[in-house]
């Protein structure tokens, strides 16, 4: 004797799709927001137009560029700059007199920067930026 | 003789509330991706003991193409600062936070007049880094 075997309902309910659609889109859109949103803070002071050159002589001068550091003139491996910035800020009581100008050359990338004025900043040092001022001279 | 009112049935079908939901959320989802930066290109430099800033008030992109970009949008640094300033406006210390994400091989060339124009406009610079990972 021959027993028929009943048939099992496979197709899956239309009316759930757009649910499964929903869940699925929520599921990617959560994926894809995950974006860094930590960092550094970092406190600048306001732009002058004119430096005082008198009190900007007395702080400490760090030029960047593209993979070295000078300071105040002298070309610093990135231990040796660590030790010194330390030491020189160090001794410093007054607020102004922590201040650190950095110059930088057109080339230095933003990592190399971001990684210097962490080390000064983590020293106690307060950033200033020295930029180049544009200046258009008319030649007669 | 009282003829009965045909009763209209005036419910919203059920079956329809999955594809209703679907539409409004693609709707948002380009809405929002008009106003955000999510898709600019940028990869952001390697730092230790990175915060979560407090307040977010603007975004400021520098992408790996060099250009500049305020809350999504394309803009010229010539009129950054003064952007920036009618975003801020009259915000207490401590909501005048502007994000930079600056891509991490861009040169100081790009990024300092940048760095000036939201210091000009008087934000407090957040800069947006990843942690560094050692390999």
């Amino acid at each position: 004797m021959k027993l028929k075997r009943t048939k099992l309902l496979v197709e899956p309910p239309a009316s759930a799709t757009s649910d499964i659609a929903f869940i699925l889109i929520v599921f990617f859109l959560v994926c894809a927001s995950v974006e860094p949103d930590k960092g550094r803070a970092q406190t600048l002071p306001r732009s002058e137009p004119e430096p005082q050159k008198d009190k900007q002589s007395q702080n400490i001068e760090v030029e960047l560029t593209r993979d070295a550091v000078i300071m105040n003139g002298n070309p610093l491996p990135k231990e040796t700059f660590v030790k010194t910035i330390i030491l020189k800020l160090a001794d410093k009581a007054r607020e102004e007199d922590k201040i650190v100008a950095v110059k930088s050359r057109k080339e230095v990338p933003y990592s190399h920067w971001m990684d210097i004025t962490g080390i000064i900043e983590d020293a106690g040092g307060v950033i200033t930026l020295q930029l180049e001022e544009e200046q258009t001279v008319q030649v007669q | 003789m009282i003829v009965k009112r045909r009763q209209m049935n005036a419910s919203v079908p059920a079956m329809a509330m999955g594809d209703i939901a679907f539409l409004l959320l693609i709707f948002f989802v380009i809405l929002a991706r008009a106003r955000d930066d999510s898709h600019l290109q940028w990869k952001p430099a390697e730092g230790v003991e990175l915060v979560r800033p407090a307040t977010m008030n603007a975004s400021v992109v520098i992408d790996k193409y060099n250009v500049t970009h305020l809350n999504g949008r394309e803009i010229p640094i010539s009129t950054l600062s003064e952007e920036l300033k009618v975003i801020l406006g009259e915000n207490v210390a401590g909501r005048r936070t502007v994000l930079l994400k600056v891509h991490h091989e861009v040169t100081a060339v790009y990024f300092e007049p940048v760095i000036e124009a939201i210091s000009e406009a008087g934000g407090e610079l957040h800069h947006i880094l990843e942690e560094y990972k050692q390999r």
